[in-house]
């Protein structure tokens, strides 16, 4: 388990939303794509109520559809790698769905090593 | 009894927007208490076939109709049609675009997992459009006689 606070401050993350930004929210799980078809579709088969709400979406897609994919799935934070810079209308909307974004310069692999290495782990897709 | 109806129009080739519709139904649900599954399950359904309209469609529109514990979502679109339905159904099957895959999709799952959401998925399609209905019913709603209207 992490918090962002520890989150931000171990990966040198910027954060984008300063307006909802919530330093002790606890992240326990992480999913790393891409596509948002594929974790629309992974992550939809969890069922456990209050996995998603503890999971990093962690991606390097920097468009508004990484914000709407993790709406619709009800998770909080979306975490862009490899130095992914949003657009404002991307900051904007995520700030408007009650998105936390933040940003690092590591990469998708090397983040979710790291994170993993913290006790982070991936959600089932069973 | 619960009773609500909305209409979208969904704009093709606008990614920017994509999901506009998806997310208003999921704040309309959510502000009337459904399930947080049932809540989950037509929004993820309701994006996916959105996005299918902007990526693949010259422009359609959703119909949204909350009735009691049920849901119904009908999208149109004005064509091309879907060629193959028991082909575009198979997962990872994709005639999505480049530009589609820079926003993110055309992995090819869509609309089977519209499919897995639903309870119940009907998509008849010819070159003039594709016509997708969709039902979900709320199993957590504890039936009562209040009446409720928004």
């Amino acid at each position: 388990m992490l918090t962002l606070e520890a989150i931000v401050e171990k990966y040198q993350c910027k954060i984008y939303t300063l307006q909802n930004y919530r330093p002790d929210k606890v992240i326990h799980f992480g999913f790393c794509s891409d596509l948002m078809s594929d974790a629309l579709m992974i992550m939809n088969t969890v069922k456990e109520e209050g996995v998603l709400e503890n999971t990093l979406l962690i991606t390097g897609l920097a468009t508004n559809q990484s914000i709407r994919t993790a709406e619709m799935l009800d998770v909080e934070v979306v975490l862009l790698v490899r130095g992914k810079v949003p657009a404002d209308q991307v900051i904007e909307l995520a700030n408007e769905s009650n998105i936390i974004l933040l940003g690092t310069d590591l990469t998708m692999f090397n983040t979710s090593g790291l994170l993993y290495q913290e006790g982070i782990r991936g959600i089932s897709s069973k | 009894m619960v009773s609500f109806r909305k209409h979208f129009d969904i704009q093709a080739g606008n990614y920017d927007e994509a999901g506009k519709a998806a997310s208003e139904i999921k704040r309309v649900l959510k502000q009337l208490h459904f399930s947080k599954d049932l809540q989950k399950r037509v929004s993820v359904a309701s994006y996916e076939a959105e996005i299918n309209i902007v990526i693949h469609s010259v422009g359609g529109s959703v119909d949204f109709l909350i009735q009691d514990n049920q849901i119904f979502l009908q999208f149109v679109d004005n064509g091309p049609g879907i060629e193959d339905i028991a082909l575009a159904m198979t997962e990872g099957y994709s005639t999505a675009s480049d530009l589609s895959r820079l926003n993110g999709f055309g992995a090819g799952m869509g609309l089977s997992n519209i499919k897995k959401s639903a309870d119940e998925m009907t998509l008849v399609s010819d070159p003039c459009g594709t016509v997708m209905k969709l039902k979900f019913i709320d199993r957590e709603v504890v039936e009562d006689d209040s009446s409720q209207t928004i």
